[in-house]
């Protein structure tokens, strides 16, 4: 692998499926002659996999009930209470 | 009720309006600022910035950008402006995070195999935690942004307001760190 930022950029948009299919056979021609190329290309693409199987963490209800308050305090100030 | 709708009745002062567009966003907005801090104290306070900065503004809102891109925005601010308070390590140019040469024979980098069968999912979910709220902001929001929120590089780029030449390259730059650090501790974990 040289050390050329473009080249990373291609990995990286080979990974993401963005590359353009010219540059795409060439890089597989690549990977299949170099061991850090292909290392590389496996990290890569495994560190967006792992970053995305993160349980997404819901608000915790009691910031919500403290968010709503402060929210209806500031609303009120704003805009005045609400009639009726 | 389509956005554009909701926004007048808010604007003219509807509550009940306010919290229906800000409903879907909630969630999104701390579980933004979580990942980009690290920390449920600050993200609890970005998220009541956020929000009481929209109601101040609500009236400015002029349509330009989605009602989303516009509480992004002002989560943004709010994450820059707490992250700006603490010292983050630096990142090492592109080339640094790349091995030195082609080489079928000896490879630098380790083989990470499956990452599961080195460290439980909370240990890998919470290594990924820690390595992004360590790294500056100014890498780690656009890499959030483009792969766990999903967006475009042009979408993160005008968010951010960079072109998207500098996008990139900072999305770049981050997930060679993230990779580097990941590489580090599973290697570690392997061979002692």
């Amino acid at each position: 692998m040289g050390k050329c930022n473009k080249q990373i950029q291609q990995i990286c948009d080979y990974v993401d499926g963005e590359l353009e299919s010219a540059l795409c056979a060439e890089l597989e021609a690549q990977l299949k002659e170099c061991n850090n190329c292909r290392l590389m290309v496996d990290s890569l693409k495994q560190t967006v996999v792992l970053c995305r199987e993160g349980k997404p963490e819901p608000l915790p209800k009691e910031l919500e009930a403290k968010l709503n308050n402060a929210l209806r305090r500031r609303w009120e100030k704003k805009f005045g209470k609400k009639q009726g | 009720m389509d956005e554009r709708k909701l926004i007048r009745l808010a604007q003219g002062g509807d509550f009940d309006a306010f919290n229906t567009l800000i409903a879907g966003h909630k969630d999104k907005i701390y579980r933004l600022a979580l990942k980009l801090t690290g920390n449920r104290e600050d993200a609890d306070d970005i998220v009541q910035e956020t929000f009481l900065k929209a109601i101040d503004n609500i009236d400015k809102f002029r349509m330009e950008a989605s009602f989303g891109t516009w509480l992004y925005t002002i989560a943004l601010n709010s994450v820059r402006a707490h992250a700006g308070k603490e010292k983050r390590m630096s990142l090492k140019p592109i080339e640094e995070y790349l091995p030195s040469d082609h080489s079928s024979d000896a490879a630098e980098l380790f083989e990470w195999g499956d990452p599961h069968q080195i460290f439980e999912n909370k240990q890998l979910q919470e290594l990924i935690e820690r390595a992004l709220a360590e790294m500056p902001i100014k890498y780690s929001t656009p890499f959030v942004l483009r792969y766990m929120e999903e967006m475009s590089v042009n979408e993160v780029a005008e968010m951010l307001k960079l072109t998207v030449a500098a996008t990139k390259s900072r999305i770049l730059r981050a997930r060679l760190a993230l990779r580097e650090k990941l590489e580090d501790v599973f290697r570690e974990r392997v061979h002692g």
